[in-house]
């Protein structure tokens, strides 16, 4: 195994990684920007590098930074968590250059699905059913316009070097296609250094299932179970649960074999996550592959009690898995909330601030992965997320019950600052949730005051 | 989701967007930032400041003292302390490192170093070397004054805005 592992990343990731790190004895290394001297993660850890100010693009974006602190520190692997740089295929190049071992598959495997386009190229040519779009990108207004017309509206506008919900625009009147063509543009070109965009059928009234895959790099891929992914605002998860609720088992079963079948052929090494769209006639399509962790890996890991990150150093450091298809039994319901600093009430704005009372639930089945301390200073750097509450239970019902049980006893507020805490509840009280019966629409029907109002509508749950 | 614009700002926006594209086109380089508003029209564009030098201000926590308590300047050769935080004769200032890697206080082995303690230097003058991914990144004083201390040894692993020279304001 590693000695020393560099965790190229902040926040509640950078501790959960160092945490697996700990458990397996190897030293750990953190780098921070100049606000995050003070972090949790910085205080977890056995060493610190400072390697910037707090824009992320010389800090926690900057390749050669964070190259030089792990050579600095002696480190054997670089584990990039998710986001920033974690499905950069330069910087995973540049860690193999300069004898790093990256934590994550490899570069030219991230270069080919992180190009959104060429990846549902390559899902089309193994089997996988994509919606339908554009063949290749997008450069005129004039093309966007004769590819929208075939393709038929509504249409989503998405960027090539996108992810994670980002820089996507959703046009439904073809008179409004080139104002956000150009919008997508300038975004894409500003957010990722990249402009191309492609096209593709938007799913008005859709699920968002994805499936959890670890590779050995060798051809050997096992899935982890599907997580519902459908509680979202601006196309960003806010509740993630697993099973899927309401989706039939033989239905799950399906789009979980063809995200194995499409990683085996690749090769896949590591661990990653298949998203698809699930539309109300049990069709499916693959929206993206994401190279990396997810935010929301824990229901995963409390319903099968594998340790993800703990695979992923495996597989790394030339161990391969440790588990077989036949050893993963998923058991019961887990549902993720996560509480970010951000007013739902105002279309979920961040809400910058300190952090002046912070306590976090606990109980039985309960996993709260956060940074979040009183103190802490929420900047408009970086992802407003606070903490990620995470439940389980033997059943759907209990699962909710504990989750809204923990999310009331979580207390934390600072001076002008808001989370989506409360509105979680919300979510959670919903009849249409609870019937299992929501699409990613669902945050956009439940206006926020509405609910405040109507808060009795509280359903019996079916389960 | 009903982020989609409101077709009374869908005019701004588009001209926004529109410009916003040409500024790119029209320069080179990376971009630090893009900041569109629609509300009463702006765009920002920031670009990166490559040859950064120091923050302006010293540490928060060095206390000026009288013009009176000033110490004549060490002698060269003194072992440099690694007390960052105390408070430093006169109108001093910290040269940091302007990102991570490693210090050199010369162009070369085996060279004479950029500056000794009790040169002058000017604004801008190069006054050490910190390498990362083997570029050579020139660090510079960032007002002119006189070298009062050397933090960092030679060739020693330095952190992102660590403190590497004591400077006394000229």
């Amino acid at each position: 195994m590693f000695s020393t592992v560099l965790i190229a990343n902040r926040g509640e990731i950078a501790l959960r990684v160092a945490r697996t790190c700990r458990e397996l004895g190897i030293r750990t290394v953190a780098v921070c920007s100049d606000p995050d001297r003070e972090s949790a993660v910085t205080r977890f850890v056995d060493e610190c590098v400072r390697i910037g100010p707090a824009a992320p693009r010389r800090s926690y974006l900057n390749a050669a930074a964070v190259i030089t602190a792990a050579l600095q520190v002696g480190a054997d692997a670089v584990h990039p968590g998710y986001g920033f740089l974690s499905e950069d295929p330069d910087f995973a190049e540049i860690c193999e250059t300069a004898g790093l071992t990256f934590v994550g598959p490899s570069s030219s495997l991230l270069a080919k699905l992180g190009d959104k386009a060429r990846a549902r190229e390559i899902a089309r040519e193994a089997g996988l059913p994509v919606l339908p779009g554009s063949p290749e990108t997008l450069e005129t207004v004039g093309q966007a316009k004769s590819v929208a017309a075939a393709i038929g509206y509504p249409v989503i506008i998405k960027a090539v070097a996108g992810g994670g919900g980002r820089g996507m625009t959703v046009v439904r009147d073809p008179r409004d296609l080139s104002g956000a063509f150009l919008e997508a543009r300038a975004g894409a070109q500003a957010a990722f250094g990249d402009a191309r965009l492609y096209a593709e059928r938007y799913l008005e009234n859709a699920r968002h299932i994805e499936v959890q895959i670890l590779g050995d790099g060798e051809g050997e891929v096992v899935q982890l179970g599907e997580r519902d992914c459908s509680v979202q605002r601006r196309r960003q998860k806010l509740l993630e649960e697993t099973p899927a609720p309401g989706l039939p088992r033989e239905l799950a079963d399906r789009i979980c074999a063809a995200a194995v079948h499409s990683a085996r052929e690749l090769d896949y090494a590591g661990a990653g996550t298949y998203e698809f769209l699930v539309d109300q006639d049990g069709g499916f399509y693959l929206m993206e592959v994401n190279c990396r962790i997810q935010v929301e890996h824990p229901v995963t890991e409390l319903v099968t009690g594998v340790d993800l990150v703990r695979e992923q150093l495996r597989v790394a450091a030339g161990y391969g898995l440790s588990i077989r298809q036949e050893d993963i039994a998923p058991r019961g319901v887990s549902i993720e909330c996560r509480v970010n600093a951000e007013d739902p009430e105002r279309g979920f704005l961040p809400t910058p601030g300190v952090v002046e009372e912070f306590s976090a639930p606990g109980g039985p089945f309960v996993r709260v992965d956060t940074h979040g301390f009183p103190g802490l200073r929420v900047t408009a750097d970086y992802d407003p997320l606070l903490a990620k509450v995470a439940v389980w239970a033997p059943d759907r019902r209990q699962a909710i019950e504990r989750a809204d049980r923990a999310l009331g006893e979580f207390r934390v507020a600072g001076r002008g600052m808001s989370t989506t805490r409360e509105f979680l509840r919300e979510v959670l009280a919903d009849a249409t949730f609870r019937a299992a019966k929501h699409t990613t629409g669902l945050v956009g029907d439940l206006k926020p005051a509405e609910v405040r109002r109507t808060g009795a509508r509280r359903a019996s749950c079916p389960s | 989701m009903s982020d989609e614009p409101a077709s009374s700002t869908e005019n701004t926006l588009e001209e926004l967007c529109l410009r916003t594209v040409e500024l790119i086109d029209a320069t080179s380089g990376p971009l630090k930032s893009v900041r569109l508003q629609r509300g009463d029209t702006s765009i920002e564009v920031e670009w990166p400041d490559l040859a950064r030098v120091t923050p302006p201000a010293l540490d928060a926590t060095a206390v000026p003292v009288p013009v009176a308590d000033v110490a004549p300047v060490p002698v060269a050769g003194a072992a440099p302390p690694q007390t960052p935080d105390a408070a430093r004769p006169g109108d001093s200032f910290v040269v940091e490192a302007p990102l991570v890697g490693t210090f050199y206080r010369a162009p070369s082995p085996g060279s004479r170093p950029f500056v000794e303690v009790g040169d002058i230097v000017e604004e801008g003058q190069q006054v050490a070397i910190v390498e990362a991914m083997k570029l050579m990144n020139a660090v510079s004083a960032e007002r002119s004054g006189r070298v009062v201390e050397v933090l960092v040894n030679d060739a020693v692993p330095v952190e992102y805005g660590e403190p590497l020279l004591v400077l006394a304001s000229a």
